[in-house]
């Protein structure tokens, strides 16, 4: 074969082999190795920031329900607790107003019972008074003395019948 | 530089083969074969024998001595391959290490370029090809293969020697003395592409085969890689027929690559060459150089633009080509379906 387009030389074949090698393994290590890596590790820092910020969505939409549970519960436990509140100062306005109630009844009966005793007292005295005037204004009717030992007789049943009186009363 | 300035130089490096191939032939009629094929041959005497042309001795740069009978000299073609593992090295190593050492993680327009490739030949061809496995063993030898064709293509659409060849052809016009002894006359007269060569295409190609055996040793052993060329469940005497086929096959493998890359890359500059040398035909035919001239303005240059526009598709193409059907190869050594 002769033809100028097809000639064949085994110089250029050798030329070609061993420059073209030289070429690849040059470029194996300083050019495709390295750039091969670097692409992996973009892409792998792309999927992991991609998938970071899935997660942190996530994060953020639990934390968002966990708060609002949270308020929830605040919310309601305010309200119990006014309640609650509430529900003890009535009580213990009750309490308070009911031993007021009952303070002031046992002063009331107290002062009753005082006013009883007195009453009862006076009456007694007014009664002896009474007797002792009487008497007077009878001695002064009769004009005469009357022997103490007759007296005394007379107060005393003039007394028992008082007396009987005033429990028949 | 202004735009008129451009599409000035932009002809003249179109026309520069013509007026440098044609100055060798003054006393001759313009052969336009003879240009065509000196256009994209490698350095050598071509001389005509009836119709057909025949590769005389080669004229090197750099003459080396033999060794074992093999020439080592340094042709136009070693010189480029040369000067494409060159450009290939520095620049891809220069980018690649300046993008990875940034801080911004950012690329470049020309890094933003190799990382879409890298990524796209990673997820399209070697993880569908050879699998999520084994891909990573065999991407810098695709990438490499892909980027080292594509720069020889796209060097061999800049018409570096044919355009020494103007600037020598008239440089040694200017100061007298015969063009045929500057320095520069063995690096005038086009063979720009080195990826048209064949003897370049084959041991790329040998790395192929030699890659995609490997891989099949590897995978199933020095026996088993073998063993795969008779896929088990067919009746015996069919193994008489299918062994050999697949043995062809596989043995034909790198010639189609060899031939496929130098054949289009062959193809488009002998159609760009054939274009631009209708203006010297016109002239000649005519016998004026204002027809020449309206001949280039309406034929060459329109032609030669459409054609130049096509060759950078056809680069990038075959480029991909042999980088996928080597990643194609390299996974059937290794994903053996039976």
């Amino acid at each position: 074969m002769n033809n100028p387009l097809f000639v064949v030389s085994p110089g250029l074949y050798i030329w070609s082999l061993v420059i073209f090698l030289l070429v690849l393994l040059i470029l194996k290590k300083y050019a495709w190795k390295p750039l091969l890596d670097f692409l992996d590790q973009r892409e792998k820092e792309i999927s992991d920031s991609l998938a970071m910020a899935e997660s942190a969505k996530a994060d953020l939409e639990k934390v968002k329900e966990e708060s609002e549970k949270i308020l929830n519960e605040a919310k309601n436990q305010g309200k119990s607790i006014v309640s609650d509140s509430k529900q003890k100062a009535e009580d213990s306005a009750n309490k308070i107003l009911n031993d007021a109630q009952a303070k002031s009844d046992e002063f009331v009966l107290d002062a009753k019972k005082k006013i009883d005793v007195e009453k009862k007292k006076a009456i007694k005295e007014i009664k002896e008074e009474v007797v002792g005037l009487s008497l007077d204004l009878a001695s002064q009717v009769l004009q005469r003395n009357v022997k103490d030992e007759d007296n005394n007789k007379f107060v005393d049943s003039s007394l028992k019948a008082m007396n009987t009186d005033e429990a028949k009363s | 530089m202004n735009n008129a300035l451009k599409i000035f130089l932009v002809c003249l490096m179109l026309i520069s083969p013509i007026i440098a191939g044609g100055g060798g032939e003054t006393n001759k009629e313009l052969d336009p074969v003879y240009e065509a094929i000196s256009h994209v041959a490698d350095s050598m005497k071509i001389t005509k024998v009836g119709n057909s042309y025949e590769a005389g001795e080669i004229s090197a740069l750099f003459t080396l001595p033999k060794i074992y009978g093999i020439d080592f000299s340094i042709t136009k073609h070693v010189f480029l391959l040369l000067l494409v593992s060159f450009i290939t090295v520095t620049s891809i190593i220069f980018l690649v290490q300046k993008y990875i050492s940034s801080h911004t993680k950012v690329p470049g327009k020309p890094m933003n370029f190799i990382e879409m490739i890298v990524v796209y030949i990673r997820d399209n061809v070697l993880k569908n090809f050879i699998g999520e496995k084994y891909y990573r063993e065999w991407a810098p030898l695709v990438y490499t293969l892909f980027f080292f064709i594509l720069v020889g293509n796209f060097l061999g659409l800049i018409p570096i020697f044919d355009f020494l060849g103007f600037i020598n052809y008239f440089g040694s016009k200017l100061i007298n003395i015969d063009y045929h002894n500057t320095f520069l006359y063995p690096l005038t007269k086009g063979g720009n592409t080195v990826t048209a060569n064949i003897n370049l295409n084959f041991a790329l190609a040998t790395i192929t085969f030699f890659a995609f055996t490997i891989a099949g040793i590897k995978k199933y052993g020095p026996i088993g890689h073998w063993k795969n060329f008779a896929p088990p469940g067919l009746a015996w005497p069919l193994y008489f027929i299918v062994v050999p086929i697949e043995i062809l096959g596989m043995l034909l493998r790198p010639l189609t690559l060899t031939l496929r890359l130098a054949g289009n890359m062959m193809g488009g500059h002998l159609a760009l060459i054939i274009f631009t040398g209708l203006v010297m035909q016109i002239a000649q035919s005519y016998n004026s150089v204002l027809m020449g001239l309206a001949g280039a303005s309406l034929f060459s240059v329109p032609l030669s633009i459409c054609i130049i526009f096509l060759e950078i598709l056809v680069g990038f193409l075959q480029a991909y080509v042999f980088a996928l059907l080597t990643a194609v190869f390299i996974g059937m050594a290794v994903n053996v379906h039976h």
